[in-house]
């Protein structure tokens, strides 16, 4: 199957993608995921009360939703109509930076408090781009410490301080 | 008489004033910045709002919300970029009233236009609110029913783009919603044995992921684009001018209203409105499009018009009308309310404080939107390689903040790929999540309307409110459907044409 053919056969690709992706979701969600991870008390008046009766109907509407996306892209093209689906793809490196930046908030936000992780990222985000003013990579250190200060100081919302007491 | 020095004595607090003037100001700055939109301001901004009172809290996001509609207008008639998807119809005449020259005239326009109109709307939350929060006072759990049912099914079909897509994204939110503990049972649901997902999903950190996480992925993701600077100049707007609009301003306020009060339209359908309207019946009609003073007064009033409206629903019977009115139905919630017509009934005082510190966040809009002419253009000028680190910032902040857990940070990091990848596929964001906010609610009162009724079906067809909200229903189930094919026709006619 050639990809002319494809594309002559489907008239809208991502949408068959979603379609397919979202139907293999809600087939798991009726035949694996409702019966194995929502418990259902022993004694039921009436099915409608159950636990599972809404995560079931739900999953059989997106199996029956995804079918007809399905059958949407490979009858209608809406490619005119969505056109802020396409994107000029930019420098791996500025998206790899990104990804680091947001591993970094998830791994060492706890272990070395707000502040210090705060710099950190807003930093690695500062070259990704990258920022050439150099006085504004003077904001990477005065938000995240002005911020925590407003957080924990002001609103009363704790934020984690590194073991050197930032 | 007692309630009013109750409501007197809950609004005539500094909070309250410094709330409304904080949340104005940081909507009109985050409105004027392209890229940053006032729902991600108000979901940022909700974390913040934890350890205030309620009317402050409220009244800080109420004040985003209102900026953020009047500062998306700055960057669209400067730049040709408008801040929010509402203020895309102001640029039709606002930018080339800038190319002429005349840039401060059409800020001027806008502003005068879009605290008008605010002001109209105001009135009618005001007026109507209470109003239908009498009549929902005689709704049980089968009328709740219906009316949840009506309210999604609207949302789905004025939604924009596919239908389908929008209605799967409804029922993904559902879906979501009901991760958790089971209120009847106790049954654990789709849990996995987390105890992170027992007590549900947290709302702040799928808010703040889904809102404006996805932003922050796209501008690194995508080619870089030149940033263009811009510059509010020539003479400002004569009362002469102020007043052949005027006409055109309270039109397109009502229609902003009429639009705003039912759920799911949203202000960018009432500012096309509004303006196409105002085309039809001026009489410069041939200049509607090339810099015409009239077309940003009906925009900017079509706009502002649904703010104070699309909350008539939320505090009357519950139901979030949009985006922001449903993450301000979080900020009640987080305070420990729930709005609706009971909340009328017990926190009277709080609602009509509520409403003062709302009228009081018109006035403060125009002394803000006066400075902001002069000098938040200039903010508009920070590039966002600078923005969104500091946005990503809050974001991580505000999502911790919650229950002091980093799985709340992952949690708003999964959701903003899930919104990232929900852009790239042309799936709305926000039937997904009315239907995470809805879905709880419409369990709950389905199996409420059981137990009421013995198990018998028949009390979902019990008298004439449940009717009504049937026919609505189905009606707004018929009004998608036709779309849907009109769209159809008129894709296929373009076609045939080419």
């Amino acid at each position: 199957m050639t990809r002319a053919y494809v594309k002559r056969r489907i008239k809208d690709v991502s949408d068959v993608i979603a379609g397919s992706i979202l139907l293999c979701f809600s087939l798991a969600l009726v035949f694996y995921l409702v019966p194995n991870y929502i418990n259902e008390p022993p004694i039921l008046q009436n099915p409608m009360m159950s636990p599972r009766w809404l995560p079931g109907i739900v999953g059989w509407m997106i199996v029956l939703f995804s079918i007809l996306l399905i059958l949407q892209g490979f009858l209608l093209d809406r490619s005119g109509e969505d056109d802020e689906r396409q994107i000029e793809k930019g420098s791996t490196r500025r998206f790899i930076l990104m990804v680091a930046a947001l591993l970094i908030y998830v791994a060492l936000f706890e272990a070395m408090g707000a502040v210090f992780t705060g710099i950190l990222a807003t930093l690695i985000l500062f070259v990704a781009h990258p920022v050439r003013t150099w006085w504004a990579y003077s904001l990477a250190f005065v938000f995240p410490i002005a911020v925590t200060f407003l957080f924990v100081k002001v609103m009363n919302v704790p934020l984690p301080i590194s073991p050197i007491g930032f | 008489m007692e309630n009013f020095s109750e409501v007197i004595a809950i609004f005539f607090s500094l909070d309250n004033f410094i709330a409304i003037a904080l949340g104005v100001v940081i909507g009109v700055v985050v409105g004027s910045i392209p890229g940053l939109t006032a729902t991600m301001a108000v979901a940022l901004a909700l974390p913040f709002t934890f350890s205030m009172q309620p009317v402050a809290a409220i009244l800080l996001l109420v004040g985003i919300y209102k900026g953020g509609m009047y500062g998306g207008s700055i960057t669209a008639i400067l730049i040709r970029t408008p801040g929010s998807p509402a203020s895309a119809c102001t640029l039709l005449d606002g930018y080339p009233m800038a190319q002429q020259g005349h840039a401060k005239k059409a800020l001027k326009t806008a502003l005068y236009s879009s605290v008008i109109a605010d002001f109209i709307s105001n009135i009618a939350l005001i007026f109507f609110a209470a109003y239908l929060a009498k009549i929902a006072l005689n709704f049980g759990a089968p009328e709740f029913f219906w009316l949840i049912c009506f309210s999604l099914t609207i949302i789905i079909s004025l939604a924009s783009g596919s239908m389908i897509k929008g209605l799967m994204a409804a029922l993904l939110g559902i879906l979501l919603s009901l991760v958790g503990l089971d209120e009847v049972f106790g049954s654990q649901r789709f849990t996995f044995g987390n105890y992170n997902l027992m007590d549900s999903i947290s709302f702040i950190p799928l808010l703040i992921g889904l809102f404006a996480i996805p932003e922050i992925i796209e501008f690194y993701r995508k080619k870089a684009l030149p940033h263009i600077k811009a510059k509010a100049s020539g003479a400002g707007l004569a009362f002469s001018e102020l007043k052949r609009c005027m006409t055109t301003i309270v039109r397109g306020s009502l229609i902003g209203v009429i639009i705003g009060a039912i759920p799911g339209t949203g202000a960018t359908a009432a500012a096309f409105i509004s303006y196409s309207d105002a085309r039809r019946r001026s009489p410069n009609k041939a200049n509607f499009g090339k810099g015409e003073v009239e077309g940003v007064a009906a925009a900017e009033a079509g706009n502002n018009g649904v703010a104070g409206a699309t909350m008539i629903p939320l505090l009357s019977l519950g139901i979030p009308g949009d985006v922001i009115t449903a993450i301000i139905l979080g900020a009640f919630m987080v305070h420990g309310l729930t709005p609706g017509p009971i909340m009328f009934q017990e926190n009277l005082s709080l609602i009509y404080a509520l409403f003062m510190g709302i009228m009081f966040s018109s006035v403060v809009l125009l002394l803000v939107g006066n400075v902001a002419i002069k000098y938040f253009s200039l903010i508009a000028d920070i590039p966002k390689s600078i923005l969104f680190p500091i946005v990503l910032m809050f974001c991580v902040y505000g999502a911790y903040a919650v229950n002091n857990d980093t799985f709340d940070v992952w949690l708003m990091l999964a959701f903003g790929v899930l919104g990232y990848i929900f852009n790239r596929a042309a799936i709305p964001a926000a039937p997904f999540l009315i239907g995470f906010i809805l879905g709880p609610m419409f369990e709950d009162n389905l199996r409420r309307s059981l137990l009421i009724g013995h198990n018998d079906l028949s009390i979902f067809v019990r008298g004439p409110i449940t009717w009504a909200f049937i026919a609505l229903t189905v009606g707004s189930i018929g009004l998608a459907l036709y779309r849907f094919i009109s769209a159809r026709r008129e894709a296929r006619n373009i076609a045939d044409k080419a």
